[in-house]
């Protein structure tokens, strides 16, 4: 285990640092950079100059990217080029708020598409799988900023009600915290909770269809035993594969929610900072997102092991 | 369609209820793609209004006779503009997931038939891709080069190669120590000709089934990315874009963002029906 | 000449709008009568105190007033930072921090007396010593100001006495003080940036002298502004804070106006009004404006470098109906300057040659230029500026009746800036604001290199000394005559066509009080604006 957990970690290195310098370079390769707007209109030459010499600007990118690197691995992400602010500062509190979103929305999405997924595939082909079935083919369907938009509006006008403006942490009040969230993470969920349950459907589907579940119906096993000791088991692995994919899915779709519901999170750090070529902020911001992507796969790779043994290690 | 109002073809009619009885998604899902596909293919005859056409007296009209889908903000027919953006936005989808078709899947089928050290330089690289978010990868793509058409392509293409990659390569893999393979090598024929005349023809419908179900979901981030206003350039009549611009307006013309929404969603809805119909007949055989 | 502050004498000047009088919306109640002060009327029975919620849609991208251009920066850190001058709205530079000036003979020297008890908001009082200290690095291109072009004329800024500074230039700069105003820069205490770190502390605390002071702000979440207590002008302000929400689009803004969770609001879009037109406890108020929207003509780009060509399409425009395509009504269609200074610097509408649209003359013009079947011509549009869209799809309209074919092209603000300023922008749409004086919004815009930056290459010898003799002029009568030559060049060889100024306009709750928006954009209203109840 732990051979491959270092091996493991050795290759998320390795991604990490050629996904930075993919775009890093990328970053570069376009034109119009940070100073182009902070000079305006009317910047002259010579001041533009100064500032590109101030960011670095003025090196040969090779250089910049290993002077980034070199402080990347101290551990310093550098500071902001707009708001000045350190990255690893500007990075943390983004990446609480959109944690919070996807776990939040991960749970939603849980609690309701499990059940959701189990009733209709234990009961196939009958109306409450029809009903299911619809509701997730329509979940899945609908764009998720749309289903945002449309639930802003349609309840600021029913009920003369729209979600406080400025992010509170939950630990500092909880309910006006979950009353900013409650929009976005219900948005993000319904198309979760479609993939979810439809998943956990196919999987409960094909469990029951197995040579031996048939066998212990026919043999007048109770039903809750073929449940618990049969289906469940075989559907627990699934679903936690499938929770990872769907945290990693969630945390890229937040970019959009995130920008319509002004939440202060990593997606809409990384947006503005592109618009406004805002590079230590981008490279950190996609370190961040990508890391996160590779801690969550590597959690379900353990997980998987944990509860199947049978899986090798390799 | 009942067997009432074709009486001269029961067979035919047979079928169909048969179909409809047993795969009612794939048949509610193919009707409506095609309906769908033949909007894209002649937006003129389902709209005769021009989707370019500023009237500013006319703006931000609500849904009437005259404007099916009412008009925006500067006046254009939405329901005009909403018919001639399918073809774009379909094009624009389906081109993309062609070219990840093409690129993911012949890396994939190379990689996964000839193995060795570029299997495994491939494989890091398609993790890297992998290891982004897929809506990220196409901000960062679309964000850093600007909203152009030919950007948006690039980017929605890059984005799943490494699910096609993976997929041709499993499938590759698979074949390449089946006996019919082993067969053929027997037979003389060079490793290339194994790969392109047996192995390929075998693993295309894998390829072709993911194609049907990344549909939806490239379609989705196709939109997001125009919400964004990250898609094709103006005035051209794209779903995101026309989402885009109507979001702005939702407290006071909400059809400017409702109609292009919807348009997204039955799309999705089609697409979604008829690949899943589609993957059960292939799981069947 | 000595000029004394023309402080609580002058009456308010209101809009002069051309606004068509059946559009719903209410009016800006005309403030006659009452006294004009620094930033907006004084309030006459002003209630102390409160916090006031107030939208921005546009981030600012830095609060550092030396080092960013960004105009979403200047609305919010002209509460924090004062420069010598305030930019009235009648376009005369009024002492700020200055107390008086006085004018040597020969226009070359500014003696200017410094207002006593200003306090930092550091702690530390403002002396002469801190002025020349922030004047002389801002104009030092060496340090990196955007703002360094504008006192390329100034020599020196040397200390007289603790309260007296002396401005020497190289030519006379009738516009000097309007270039000491808040624009860029402002006076912060002498050796703010030996301190390498001095421009990212600058988005954590504020160094400046005004009315409000930085408590925090939170990138893309809000901004936090106290009041200052220690503010030299007594009484004000009349808000114990201001909280500026940040909200990304006007969807999400409206609706959170409904719902009262903001106060107070300025749109980007004037047509975001229409949705809230209506809604019970708020009012919507527009006011006249120094920005304008206009098309560019860069005579590097064939074959705009053709003033027939050039002027066809000055002919073929129909500003008025791209005005409504972008703005609706809630805008002012420009002759040659935007409508904040039409009244004291315009040229009369009536007498602007080239204006359209007059379709044959255009198509005349054309053949005349080689073009009898048009051409196709790129238009640049940015992103993020809304009302580019819709102006584009009706200019490509028009354009088509005379033959052009346009082909429109989004690009990013930093890849846009590049080109403008390396005088490479082709035929784009621009939108850029003014301070309220005819030499700070054409001279750097439209002087031949090297003096000016001429970035539309239009390389025009008239025009340009007739820049020289408006910017030495110090008689305004003389002055505005030398700027009506230079406009009537200007309309007439089109480097330039001004299309519209769109109103600014605020949206306010019941409670909110007294606040005027200032023509430039900028939020100065907030420093006599109280909330009643």
């Amino acid at each position: 285990m732990g051979a491959y957990l270092i091996k493991r970690l050795g290759v998320s290195l390795l991604t990490a640092l050629v996904a930075s310098m993919l775009v890093f370079m990328l970053m570069r390769l376009v034109p119009g950079d940070v100073v182009a707007q902070m000079m305006g209109q009317a910047g002259g030459e010579q001041a533009a100059g100064t500032m590109r010499q101030f960011f670095g600007l003025d090196q040969p990118a090779y250089l910049q990217y290993a002077s980034w690197l070199g402080r990347v691995v101290q551990g310093d992400l550098g500071n902001s080029w707009t708001r000045g602010l350190p990255v690893t500062m500007l990075i943390w509190q983004a990446f609480l708020v959109t944690l919070e979103v996807a776990l939040l929305t991960l749970f939603v999405a849980t609690v309701i598409g499990v059940p959701l997924g189990i009733l209709a595939g234990i009961f196939e082909n009958r109306w409450i799988d029809n009903v299911v079935q619809g509701f997730n083919v329509l979940g899945l369907s609908a764009p998720v900023f749309w289903v945002g938009l449309m639930l802003l509006v349609g309840i600021s006008s029913l009920f003369a009600w729209s979600p406080p403006l400025r992010y509170v942490a939950p630990s500092r009040s909880l309910a006006d915290n979950l009353s900013i969230l409650a929009l976005p993470v219900a948005s993000l969920a319904l198309l979760q909770v479609a993939a979810y349950s439809q998943f956990v459907r196919q999987n409960v589907v094909s469990a029951l269809h197995q040579e031996y579940v048939r066998t212990a119906v026919a043999k007048g096993v109770p039903v809750r035993t073929i449940f618990f000791k049969h289906i469940l088991r075989n559907v627990l692995i699934p679903i936690i594969t499938f929770m990872g994919l769907i945290l990693i899915q969630i945390l890229g779709g937040v970019v959009i929610i995130e920008s319509l519901f002004a939440l202060p999170g990593l997606g809409r750090l990384l947006l503005t900072a592109i618009e406004t070529r805002d590079y230590p902020v981008v490279q950190g911001a996609l370190l961040v997102v990508v890391a996160a992507a590779m801690v969550v796969n590597l959690v379900v790779d353990l997980a998987y092991r944990l509860i199947d043994p049978r899986v090798r290690v390799s | 369609m009942s067997a009432v109002s074709h009486p001269a073809q029961p067979k035919r009619t047979a079928a169909v209820g048969r179909m409809l009885r047993r795969e009612p998604g794939l048949f509610i899902g193919s009707l409506l793609l095609g309906a769908i596909v033949l909007v894209a293919l002649f937006p003129s005859v389902f709209s005769s209004a021009s989707p370019f056409t500023v009237d500013t007296a006319a703006s931000t009209q609500g849904p009437s006779a005259a404007h099916w889908f009412g008009t925006d903000d500067v006046g254009r027919d939405l329901f005009a503009r909403v018919v001639h953006g399918t073809r774009i936005t379909l094009s624009i989808c389906a081109g993309s997931l062609l070219i990840s078709a093409f690129v993911g899947g012949a890396l994939g089928l190379l990689s996964g038939f000839f193995g060795g050290w570029g299997d495994q330089a491939l494989g890091r690289l398609i993790d890297v891709l992998l290891s982004f978010p897929p809506i990220i990868l196409g901000v960062i793509i679309t964000g850093v080069l600007g909203p152009a058409t030919g950007n948006l392509i690039l980017a929605l293409s890059v984005v799943y190669i490494p699910v096609f990659f993976r997929i041709a390569r499993a499938g590759a893999l698979g074949e390449k120590e089946k006996t019919y393979v082993e067969a053929a090598r027997s037979t003389g024929l060079t490793e290339w000709a194994v790969l392109s005349r047996h192995v390929t023809r075998n693993v295309m419908p894998l390829i072709l089934t993911q194609y049907m179900i990344l549909f939806p979901l490239i379609l989705q981030i196709q939109a997001g990315l125009g919400f964004l206003g990250l898609g094709v350039q103006p005035p051209t009549p794209d779903w995101g874009s026309i989402l885009e611009q109507g979001k702005d307006y939702i407290l006071f013309a909400p059809w400017m963002s409702v109609f292009p929404g919807l348009a997204v969603l039955l799309t999705s809805l089609a697409l979604i029906l008829v690949g899943r119909g589609l993957q059960r007949r292939i799981d069947q055989r | 000449m000595f000029y004394r502050p023309m402080l609580h004498r002058g009456k308010a000047m209101r809009a002069t709008l051309a606004a068509a009088s059946a559009l719903a919306f209410v009016y800006a109640a005309p403030a006659f009568g009452k006294d004009v002060g620094l930033y907006g009327p004084v309030a006459e029975n002003p209630v102390m105190g409160g916090r006031l919620n107030m939208g921005l849609l546009v981030e600012p991208p830095g609060l550092d007033p030396f080092h960013q251009a960004a105009d979403a920066r200047i609305r919010v850190t002209v509460l924090m930072y004062q420069g010598l001058f305030y930019e009235s709205p009648e376009g005369r530079a009024e002492p700020l921090l200055a107390e008086s000036y006085e004018v040597s003979d020969d226009g070359l020297t500014y003696t200017i007396k410094l207002r006593q008890g200003v306090v930092f908001h550091t702690g530390k009082e403002m002396t002469a010593e801190d002025v020349a200290y922030s004047y002389n690095y801002i104009r030092d291109p060496k340090n990196g100001s955007p703002g360094a072009g504008d006192f390329a004329t100034v020599k020196s800024v040397e200390v007289v006495d603790p309260s007296t500074v002396r401005f020497s230039l190289s030519v006379p700069n009738a516009a000097l003080p309007m270039a000491l105003g808040n624009k860029y820069g402002a006076v912060v205490p002498a050796g703010t940036f030996d301190d390498e770190n001095a421009r990212n502390l600058m988005n954590v605390q504020s160094f400046g002298t005004g009315p409000f002071k930085l408590v925090e702000f939170t990138p893309n979440s809000h901004i936090v502004l106290d009041k200052n207590e220690d503010y030299w002008d007594k009484g004000m302000p009349y808000l114990d804070g201001i909280d500026f929400a940040i909200l990304p689009n006007s969807a999400s803004m409206l609706v959170a106006l409904q719902n009262q969770r903001i106060d107070l609001v300025a749109l980007a879009r004037p047509q975001d009004v229409k949705q809230v037109e209506g809604v019970a406890g708020l009012s919507i108020e527009r006011w006249p404006s120094l920005g304008q929207a206009s098309i560019d003509l860069g005579a590097e780009t064939k074959p705009l470098d053709d003033v027939r060509v050039r002027q066809a399409i000055s002919l073929a425009v129909d500003k008025k109906q791209i005005m409504q395509a972008s703005v609706g009504d809630y805008g002012t269609v420009l002759g040659t300057v935007p409508a904040g200074l039409q009244e004291h610097w315009g040229l009369a509408l009536d007498k602007v040659p080239m204006q359209g649209p007059n379709i044959e003359k255009a198509k005349a013009l054309l053949a005349e230029a080689g073009h009898p079947d048009g051409f196709t011509l790129k238009l640049t549009t940015i992103n993020g500026y809304d009302w580019m869209d819709p102006a584009a799809v009706t200019l490509r309209q028009q354009l088509g009746a005379i033959g052009i074919t346009l082909d429109i092209q989004k690009v990013d603000l930093g890849v846009w800036i590049n080109s403008f300023r390396s005088s490479q922008m082709g035929f784009t749409f621009n939108d850029w604001a003014t301070q309220p004086d005819p030499n700070l919004l054409f001279y750097r815009h439209f002087h031949r290199k090297p003096d000016g930056a001429d970035f539309r290459n239009w390389a025009n010898d008239e025009a340009s000394a007739l820049l020289d003799s408006g910017r030495a002029e110090a008689d305004p009568a003389k002055r505005r005559e030398i700027y009506d030559k230079f406009q009537t060049i200007l309309a007439d060889t089109a480097p330039t066509i001004m299309l519209f100024s769109p109103d600014h306009i605020t949206v306010r709750g019941e409670k909110v009080q007294n606040y005027v928006q200032h023509p430039t954009g900028w939020y100065y209203g907030l420093a006599r604006t109280y909330l009643s109840e």
